[in-house]
């Protein structure tokens, strides 16, 4: 039981962090890319890699990235959720 | 012929995919319960297709243990369909059933006879078959009063659109990682190539140009000052 619960939440945790890397790297990707664009539709002033290094920053300390915390979060609901129905309603 | 390989490596992977998602996702039968029982098993080839010891019991003593079983009728067809009813604990597959007891002494509590029937819905995943002695696990029972109802799997559906969800969002990725990482990367390659080609044609071009002034000398040419 105990060794079972051990298991399952390192094996889960490892699987989940390669999640959240590749999460993380194509929430960034796609962020830089959308700056470059933006900057290239051309009404934007000012150099290119300034304005997207600004806009990375933006994103850095903004809330969307905080949200990928959910990759952790939801998973683990779910199964309680699972526990909680399957076994005890 | 490559393309033949191709596609029973693709026909192989599918067939692994389906078999797996069958054996694991949840299914509904509508039965009656004729009998709850425990009867030890030594787990031989069909191993695989029993799951854990029950949650917090012991795992070393070997291949043996007692596993409880709910024998039943189904409604559809009448013919007999018997299920194990182990825990899956922490491990595979996910349904972290820790309640197998629990559900023996429902399935007692819900058995009855053929002249006054009581159909239960059995929620279970896994197979029955006889060549090698393996049973569905069952996971819920659910009274009904009466066999023809309509069951909706929604747990299926829910877990089969995550899953299309899951690997549409892998292509994304994977499209985006191509785009943006790998595709530069072969340019970049490229443009290196380009150059070394460039040095190449040149360097070929000069030592042309000294083969020539050594064969013309070797001829005792002069050369045009």
């Amino acid at each position: 039981m105990i060794f079972g619960f051990l298991r399952l939440a390192i094996v889960g945790f490892l699987v989940l962090s390669v999640v959240y890397l590749l999460v993380s790297w194509y929430s960034r990707s796609v962020r830089r890319e959308w700056l470059e664009k933006r900057f290239d539709e051309g009404d934007i002033t000012g150099e290119r890699d300034t304005y997207v290094a600004l806009g990375m920053l933006e994103y850095q300390q903004g809330l969307r990235r905080k949200l990928l915390i959910l990759v952790y979060v939801i998973p683990t609901i779910v199964i309680v959720g699972i526990v909680y129905i399957l076994n005890f309603s | 012929m490559l393309r033949t390989l191709k596609w029973s490596l693709i026909s192989i992977v599918a067939l692994f995919v389906i078999g797996l998602l069958h054996y694991t996702l949840p299914q509904h039968d509508v039965v009656r319960i004729v009998g709850a029982n425990t009867q030890r098993i030594d787990l031989g080839e069909n191993a695989w297709f029993f799951a854990a010891p029950d949650a917090g019991t012991s795992a070393t003593v070997g291949n043996n243990r007692d596993v409880k079983f709910i024998e039943t009728i189904l409604a559809s067809n009448g013919r007999p369909m018997v299920y194990r009813n182990e825990d899956t604990s922490w491990g595979w597959p996910p349904y972290f059933k820790v309640n197998s007891f629990d559900v023996q002494a429902q399935a007692s509590d819900l058995t009855s006879t053929a002249a006054a029937p009581r159909w239960v819905v059995m929620t279970h995943y896994g197979w029955r078959n006889q060549f090698f002695t393996i049973f569905p696990n069952a996971v819920r029972l659910r009274v009904v009063d009466s066999p023809d109802v309509t069951l909706i799997p929604w747990a299926s559906i829910i877990i089969l659109s995550l899953l299309a969800l899951l690997a549409f969002m892998a292509r994304r990725m994977w499209m985006q990682f191509r785009e943006r990482t790998i595709d530069p990367a072969l340019e970049d390659a490229g443009e290196a190539w380009d150059a070394v080609d460039a040095r190449a044609d040149a360097a070929r071009a000069q030592a042309t140009g000294a083969w020539g002034r050594f064969v013309a000398r070797m001829r005792g040419d002069r050369r045009p000052r």
